[in-house]
């Protein structure tokens, strides 16, 4: 039994239950350990099942009723066929604590131990590794700060603290060429000017977060470019420097468009039409020159944006600060004086602009005027240059036909024979052009046919790649998880306690077994010893029978004739008699000892029940509950 | 572990031979390793044995190496990954050595560095409290209830270690609130560990 409840609580250990180390039997479980053990399996058979529950035994007699009563309510439901009730859970008795447990544990799920075997995820990892170092400084004592070595520092009060701060790092390398296309200055300014990068950051402290943050950012860079090439390069078929190149373009333009857009000059403000123009300027030098500059490989339109406002040239910045400058007001009259020197101008600028206007409308509508009729002018030359070049061709075939004249008949024969020699020309002509152009036809259909067949080729291999793409990434992803599984097997092999041995236990199973072989055989043994005994009583039984029959015929012959003999037969049937007589209290002893034993072992399985203690735990349940229905009377009474 | 390609380009010319033999690299590591944990020194440029070699690649190697080291350190690289690390970018069995020897020299004061970037809230080290009892006040003739004078002394991460109070006063109630909910963070604390 020992075997068995120390299994029985391992298993409800892993379920969930607070065994403490002292308890371990079950005949030391008390109703409140009964109950969270039995309520842990029930949440962890069946969550739904077992959330009503609650594992802690409550203080209200009645309470506690309705808990037994639902406990063996569930467990019914579970499929446990034997017998169960609230006393099952509130007064206990061990066997029947036992068959229950033994049967909830025999119902426990065995995914757990599958699922093991599962790579646990990271979080888990992480988890475990906090949860050992929380282990490791819970097991470390407090020590006041004078007496702190620098190995305590780690755990105890970590001394000074810095903020994550990082800087921009200056490197020697570059992200987006390779280092042969490198100008010649930048190379030098490597080589012989730059510092290390570690003593570049201001700050010591900054030093880490600095490496550390750009480090992360290639990576992520990195792998936003493998993402994008994947998803859409691929199938653009371009080579990824062909890419960049088509998607940097792409994106100048638009931001170039957004730009013109938001740079329309608008008539409400009159300050922006300078700056305008200066934007304007700018972005036509922006759309000449980016394509050589220093744009970032990703640039994103957020990054041309703030490239486009902070390398604005010095000098248009200069510029415009001075026309600022020379708008002000610069001289000391008064300000009437001001006043109407301002308000005479603006006229005088009024007017000027009027009559300017009216001059341009006028010159506008001369210059509409004329360009119309250049176009009338330019049509009818054209027309006429036709018209001209037919008349020359009329008359230079009139000519030829006079010139054709004098020998009429002659001419015409020959005419005909002419045009009949140029009708069988185009007729031969047409045949030979048939001819050649039936082979050439059908060369282009081929030709046709092979480009398509080449483009379902490409796009086949295309698609093909993607797979391969596809299952290389998962192939990577599976080895790292199985890599990292096998880790966290090693480590969890290296922490196992090494002294509970296999072969131990196997060794231990194999006596067990062959423990059991010998008993069976002595059983067998017992058994067939038994058989013969009862052949051989039943034989002797049989000759007894036999022989006194024999006797009692032979001694009763004689009996009739002889007195003495008739006394032998007297006491041949009293022995008889006797003997049956002892037989059979021989026999009765045995039953009687057989009974005995069935009723010591009765007595016991009743002292294993503690029926004295659970009589008296019932006594005292039973006046709890009196107590609280007449507090719940008096209560009411109250009300 | 991973690693970008320039800290990859980096590694795979210190794994070079005919850049580093094994006496520059160690002596590079060592440097490497240096600069990390103090910022005073010259660095890579001006190491005697490191005189020979381009110093544009040696500065590159320079970042790669010190890169590679935090994120080992970092995420708490044994041995393995280290060498399983370093063998991808072609190190031979000589440099790895050297290198993981120095590293683990060094790991425990890189470790130490690491973690002083944080936020640490206030450490509680000691306390001490007295019982005041309030008879009466401005508003109430007769009050008569206690209140606790909390003085936590509290030992200060961000500030080198200076040491300072913070003072509080609380009924009984608040009080019992506190401990309570102190002795809940102690049990939950402890059932972390037992994950």
């Amino acid at each position: 039994m020992e075997e068995v409840d120390r299994i029985l609580i391992h298993s409800l250990k892993q379920a969930g239950t607070d065994i403490d180390e002292d308890v371990q039997s079950v005949k030391q479980f008390s109703s409140e350990l009964i109950v969270e053990a039995v309520v842990r399996c029930l949440r962890v058979i069946d969550p739904g099942l077992g959330s009503g529950l609650s594992p802690t035994l409550p203080p209200g007699m009645s309470a506690r009723f309705r808990l037994g009563m639902s406990l063996a309510q569930a467990c019914q439901d579970l499929g446990y066929k034997g017998e169960i009730g609230y006393q099952t859970f509130l007064y206990s008795n061990e066997p029947e604590i036992r068959s229950l447990l033994m049967f909830l544990v025999e119902k426990l799920p065995r995914e757990s131990a599958e699922a093991s075997d599962q790579p646990a995820g990271k979080s888990v990892l992480l988890q475990k590794a906090i949860a050992a170092q929380i282990k490791a400084q819970l097991a470390l004592p407090w020590l006041p700060p004078s007496c702190r070595l620098p190995l305590h520092r780690k755990t105890q009060s970590p001394g000074l603290c810095h903020s994550f701060r990082a800087q921009p790092l200056s490197l020697p390398y570059s992200q987006k060429a390779s280092t042969k296309k490198q100008a010649k200055e930048v190379k030098e300014y490597w080589r012989e000017h730059l510092v290390p990068v570690t003593s570049q950051p201001s700050h010591r402290a900054s030093i880490l977060a600095s490496l550390l943050e750009n480090h992360v950012s290639e990576l992520s860079a990195a792998q936003e470019w493998e993402n994008e090439w994947n998803s859409q390069g691929l199938l653009s078929r371009l080579t990824p420097e062909d890419y960049r190149s088509r998607k940097r373009a792409r994106l100048q333009k638009r931001i170039e468009e957004q730009l013109r857009a938001a740079a329309q000059p608008r008539p409400d403000t009159h300050g922006t039409t300078r700056s305008t123009s200066d934007l304007a300027e700018l972005l036509n030098s922006f759309g000449g020159t980016t394509t050589g500059g220093d744009v970032l490989t990703k640039g994103t339109r957020f990054t041309h944006a703030e490239k486009f406002t902070f390398t604005q040239e010095p000098e248009k910045a200069a510029q415009q600060m001075a026309a600022a400058a020379s708008a002000l007001p610069s001289s000391h009259q008064s300000e009437e004086d001001l006043k109407a020197q301002q308000e005479a101008e603006l006229s005088g600028l009024q007017q000027q602009l009027q009559q300017l206007s009216v001059q341009m409308e006028e010159v506008g509508g001369d210059i509409r005027q004329l360009t119309v009729s250049i176009h009338q002018v330019s049509d009818e030359l054209k027309q006429r240059e036709l018209s001209n070049s037919e008349k020359e061709d009329t008359v230079r075939v009139k000519k030829q036909t006079i010139d054709l004249l004098p020998d009429a008949e002659n001419n015409l024969v020959k005419l005909q024979s002419l045009v009949e020699a140029s009708a069988k020309r185009v007729v031969h002509l047409a045949a030979q052009w048939e001819k050649h152009r039936a082979p050439l036809i059908d060369e282009h259909r081929r030709l046709k046919e092979l480009c398509s067949n080449r483009e379902m080729e490409s796009s086949r291999k295309l698609s093909e790649i993607k797979d391969l793409h596809d299952k290389i990434r998962q192939s990577a992803e599976e080895a790292k998880k199985k890599e990292g599984l096998y880790k966290q097997l090693i480590t969890e092999y290296e922490t196992l306690p090494k002294d509970v041995s296999r072969s131990a236990y196997t060794m231990r199973i194999l006596e067990i077994v062959s423990n059991i072989k010998k008993q069976k055989e002595e059983i067998t043994k017992i058994l067939s010893d038994t058989k013969d005994l009862q052949k051989e009583i039943n034989g002797l039984t049989g000759k007894l029978d036999r022989t006194f029959a024999v006797t009692d015929e032979l001694v009763f012959k004689d009996a009739k004739k002889d007195e003495s003999v008739r006394k032998s037969y007297k006491y041949l049937a009293a022995l008889h008699e006797n003997c049956t007589q002892l037989i059979q209290t021989i026999e009765d002893t045995g039953t009687i000892m057989r009974e005995i034993r069935d009723l010591e072992e009765q007595i016991e399985t009743e002292n294993g029940k503690k029926t004295v203690s659970n009589l008296e735990k019932i006594l005292e349940d039973y006046k709890a509950i009196r107590q609280e229905n007449s507090a719940l009377a008096a209560k009411i009474r109250d009300g | 572990m991973e690693l970008s390609d320039s800290v990859v380009k980096g590694l795979q010319t210190l794994a070079d031979p005919a850049c580093f033999d094994l006496k520059s690299f160690s002596a590079f590591t060592e440097v490497a390793f240096d600069s990390l944990l103090s910022s005073t020194g010259n660095g890579v440029s001006g190491h005697p044995a490191l005189k020979n070699i381009d110093q544009a690649l040696l500065k590159h190697c320079h970042v790669a190496a010190t890169t590679f080291i935090l994120e080992a350190v970092k995420q708490n690289a044994d041995k393995s990954t280290i060498s399983s690390c370093l063998e991808d970018v072609k190190f031979d069995s000589e440099k790895v050595e050297t290198f993981y020897t120095s590293y683990q020299i060094n790991k425990r004061n890189l470790e130490n560095l690491l973690s002083s970037i944080d936020r640490c809230p206030p450490h509680i080290t000691d306390a001490s409290w007295r019982l005041e009892y309030c008879i009466k006040n401005g508003h109430v003739h007769k009050v008569n209830q206690p209140s606790y004078l909390i003085s936590f002394d509290v030992e200060n991460g961000e500030r080198e270690g200076t040491s300072s109070e913070v003072n509080f006063s609380c009924t009984l109630e608040q009080l019992q609130d506190l401990v309570g909910k102190l002795k809940d963070a102690a049990k939950s604390v402890e059932r972390a560990t037992q994950l």
